[in-house]
């Protein structure tokens, strides 16, 4: 009887207690990490961009002339009432409520340093109201077209001045003759044989391109003559470029599209490398960074206003500009009190100097470029062709079966290795044995390739086994090979998951310091790198080195503005990565 | 279960002479031999997974290998095109013919093999690319220099669904259903024009309409290739093959005929029992 009447009551409970208290410990944790992060590059922002003695007024016109117009537009492109409304509330009641909690504290608590309460609510409000503005916006098509555009100029120019920054180490001669001798050929050979569906010329283009490479090594110590740098960088960068962006707004739309989008920006690509010099900048450099924003550009805006939808967004750029230029006319003519930021152009653009408002980073940055990309490179291939061995090709089973394990586990460990220890291998092999040289920039590159390989593979063999075997024996079944199945089926499937475990891999080589100091790499070089066996220094090092000087100037503002530059280039860097990464996922 | 395992020994004579019954039946118009196995044992490290089987399979038919599970009829037919070389644990005995050549012969390379037989497997699998590229997978690893473009349409045609992709060819295959994945696979093993068709359970991840689309589709496909087709559905081996064999329990093939004299009056009682779905 009283079982059956057990029922009557409900169920009973169940006690969810110590899953509740998991999930807020969790929730805790994970949110205390990231504000006391946050709170760190509040604080190297500020010292960065002096931003502690800028003026209400300074910030007050800023806000009005940049951050509501671009909030504006955001609104705009999300169209949704709701949306603003919530927006609405929060800017303004966070003021209120920044500004009442800001003061109480530092009347009662405790006086919180460099830090107005006008900052406090640009940091704590502001900043992520407008970040979800323009995450909410972006879903827009105003806004994305808005985003595109400006990611376009944005990108262009970073690849641009990566370019013609690795362009200080290589020789831009070899690469002019194997340009010319190598892949041009092979490139019109390929473009022909596809063209025409003569298999045979496609057949023949990397032989032929192959060939042209090494005729162009082998030239290029018997040419006494060449071109200036700037047509070198025409001929073989800007026109090749302009001429793939008229061929794809050609295949889109009509002849004169193409011949604009090709035409226009070569032209201004000219104009600005001739006339690069007048107001002192390196020509080359403007001609490339042109070039590279110019072209994806002309065909982003002819693609949004073919379409037709969405045009407005194309003046995001325009209205962000127009807010600097008022914005700085507005603190010009009214003598609003403007912070002095350490993180200027000169920073990145001058060499270390004793003085802090002279100290400059520009070496280090080239060092670090230089290195990243030859690391990226280095452990992209051996990473990528080492795991493809041990997943594809490496029986499972037998004697070989237990070698790949045994290499598996070694694999692990290595990863697990403290960086100093590969800061050894790499002075004593690279340095010492091979002679690349005491902090050279190939004895740097090698050791940090070393040193994130097996990061690199790890990641990379995982990518692989997660393409479901399916697609392997379909392949199979059909005849391929196992290369045929590798190349074809496995790697563009894996490949997405391979660029995220090289992202990673990267970011921290980029940040690496203990190795560097192993090798011998200097602390400070006064000029940028100019082989990749002259002496460098990398932006982790310089930074290090100054945090180390007696001034005060140094230790805040110098190494503040270093961190930001860093963090930046790390940013730019694993962001290309991403986007990469993202073509290649919806590609497949 | 049990009471057909312990008969295996006994059958064994039983067995060999039904397949020489069989064959010994064949008319005329079942035509030339496309497939032959010769005595084949396959194992699987310690366990054998096929025992002493012989079977002649004509070409331009319908041959239908029907059995339970673990019954060993996938097993054999990864034996014709030598799918099973990729397990390591796998060791095979004695012959398989495929064109007056036995294809475990030393200077038979298995990937040239696999390239003369079209492979569909029970799940779909096109590959993650457009659909103009699943097709032409086969004429691309083949180094193929004809007009592609007019082999991607006839495969599509030949596999029945030309009509439905035909817009976008360009669009991934992972977009279709199911049903026409299935196809798609089917378009992409035919495009290389094989002699011989495989196909492992093509419709068992499938729905009833699919199903039967697949069927239509194998009946046309008789037509140019000999398509052996493993199934476990036995209506649909007595809908669409013009022969079946019957595996059982221990990998052996207790009977092996036309599919009519298979359903309508077996030999052999324990075939009787399996179809009519006394056990299995």
């Amino acid at each position: 009887m009283a079982t059956d009447n057990a029922n009557a009551d409900g169920f009973g409970e169940v006690s969810r207690v110590r899953g509740i208290l998991f999930e807020y410990l969790s929730l805790g944790a994970s949110v205390a990490g990231l504000v006391a992060l946050g709170v760190l590059l509040v604080y190297v922002a500020i010292d960065a961009f002096d931003l502690a003695s800028a003026s209400p007024g300074w910030l007050l016109t800023y806000f009005l002339t940049l951050v509501i117009p671009f909030l504006a537009f955001c609104l705009y492109s999300a169209d949704d009432s709701a949306v603003t409304r919530r927006v609405l509330v929060v800017l303004a009641g966070g003021l209120v409520a920044v500004a009442v909690i800001f003061t109480a504290i530092e009347a009662f608590v405790v006086t919180i340093p460099r830090l107005s309460w006008q900052l406090t609510y640009l940091f704590v409000v502001v900043a992520p109201a407008t970040a979800y503005l323009a995450y909410v916006g972006s879903h827009g098509r105003v806004g994305a077209v808005g985003f595109g555009l400006l990611g376009r100029l944005v990108g262009g120019t970073a690849i641009g001045l990566a370019v013609g920054t690795l362009f200080l180490v290589f020789d831009e001669l070899v690469w002019f003759l194997a340009y010319t001798l190598g892949v041009l050929p092979a490139a019109a050979l390929y473009a022909y044989g596809r063209r025409r569906d003569a298999g045979r010329a496609v057949t023949a283009a990397i032989p032929v391109g192959l060939v042209g490479l090494v005729a162009a090594v082998f030239l290029r110590g018997v040419v006494r003559t060449y071109p200036s740098d700037l047509i070198i960088y025409l001929w073989t960068l800007a026109v090749p470029i302009a001429a793939v962006g008229a061929l794809v707004v050609d295949a889109r739309g009509s002849r004169t599209a193409a011949v604009a989008a090709g035409g226009v920006p070569l032209a201004l690509a000219i104009a600005g490398g001739f006339l690069a010099g007048n107001v002192g900048l390196p020509g080359p450099t403007t001609l490339i960074v042109i070039a590279l924003t110019g072209v994806p550009t002309a065909i982003y805006v002819h693609r949004v206003v073919d379409v037709g939808d969405g045009t407005v967004g194309l003046g995001l750029p325009l209205l962000l500009a127009a807010g600097v230029i008022v914005g700085a006319l507005v603190v010009e003519a009214w003598g609003v009190p403007a912070p002095d930021p350490w993180l200027d152009v000169s920073y990145v653009t001058e060499a270390p100097s004793r003085n802090a408002t002279e100290a400059g980073l520009y070496p280090a940055i080239v060092g670090s470029v230089i290195i990243i990309a030859l690391v990226a490179v280095l452990s992209f291939v051996l990473g990528v062709g080492t795991s493809v061995f041990l997943e594809e090709y490496m029986p499972e089973t037998g004697v070989l079966g237990s070698l790949t394990r045994l290499l598996q586990i070694n694999i692990a460990n290595l990863a697990a290795i403290p960086s100093v220890v590969y800061g050894l291998l790499g002075l004593g092999l690279f340095a010492n044995l091979l002679g690349f040289g005491y902090g050279t920039a190939v004895t740097a590159s090698l050791t940090l390739s070393l040193l994130i390989l097996p990061i690199t593979i790890i990641s990379a063999q995982e990518a692989i086994r997660s393409v479901p075997d399916d697609l392997r024996r379909g392949s199979d079944a059909m005849g391929a090979t196992r290369w045929q199945t590798t190349k074809n089926v496995v790697l563009p499937e894996a490949l997405p998951g391979i660029l995220t475990g090289t992202i990673l891999a990267l970011g921290r080589a980029i940040g690496e310091t203990a190795p560097l100091i192993m090798i011998g790499a200097a602390t400070t070089v006064f000029s940028a790198p100019s082989s990749l066996f002259s002496r460098f220094s990398a932006m982790p090092m310089q930074i290090y080195a100054w945090a180390g000087f007696p001034q005060a100037e140094f230790r805040y503002g110098v190494v503040a503005a270093g961190v930001i530059t860093l963090l930046i280039i790390l940013i730019g860097m694993n962001g290309t990565a991403i986007l990469l990464r993202n073509r290649a996922e919806r590609g497949s | 279960m049990s009471n057909t395992s312990s008969d295996t020994t006994e059958d064994e004579s039983l067995i060999t002479t039904e397949v020489e019954t069989g064959s010994a039946n064949w008319s005329p118009a079942l035509g030339e031999t496309a497939v032959a196995a010769r005595d084949l044992n396959v194992f699987y490290g310690d366990e054998q997974a096929i025992d002493d089987v012989s079977i002649e399979i004509p070409e331009k038919r319908v041959t239908a290998l029907i059995g339970p599970s673990g019954c060993g009829k996938s097993t054999f037919l990864r034996c014709i095109n030598r799918m099973n070389d990729m397990i390591d644990v796998c060791r095979v005995e004695g012959d398989v013919e495929f064109g007056g050549k036995n294809v475990y012969d030393a200077d038979v390379d298995p990937v040239a093999l696999r390239r003369k037989i079209g492979m569909v497997f029970q799940k779909p699998n096109p590959f993650p690319k457009s659909i103009r590229d699943n097709v032409a997978y086969g004429l691309k690893i083949q180094g193929y220099d004809g007009d592609v473009d007019a082999r991607v349409e006839e495969s599509l045609k030949g596999a029945a669904l030309w009509d439905e992709v035909k817009d976008q060819l360009d669009s991934s295959g992972l977009d279709l259903s199911g049903g026409q994945q299935q196809r798609l696979c089917i378009a992409r093993a035919i495009a290389p024009d094989p002699e011989v068709i495989l196909m492992d359970e093509p419709t068992s991840a499938l729905d009833p309409v699919a199903a039967s689309k697949i069927e239509d589709l194998i009946d046309d496909l008789a037509e140019e290739y000999t398509v052996i087709i493993v199934t476990h559905n036995m209506q649909q081996a007595a809908r669409i093959s013009d022969r079946t064999a019957v595996f059982l329990t221990g990998g052996q093939l207790v009977e092996y005929d036309d599919t009519a004299k298979i359903f309508e009056d077996p030999e052999e009682q324990r075939v009787e029992d399996y179809i009519t779905g006394k056990f299995g």
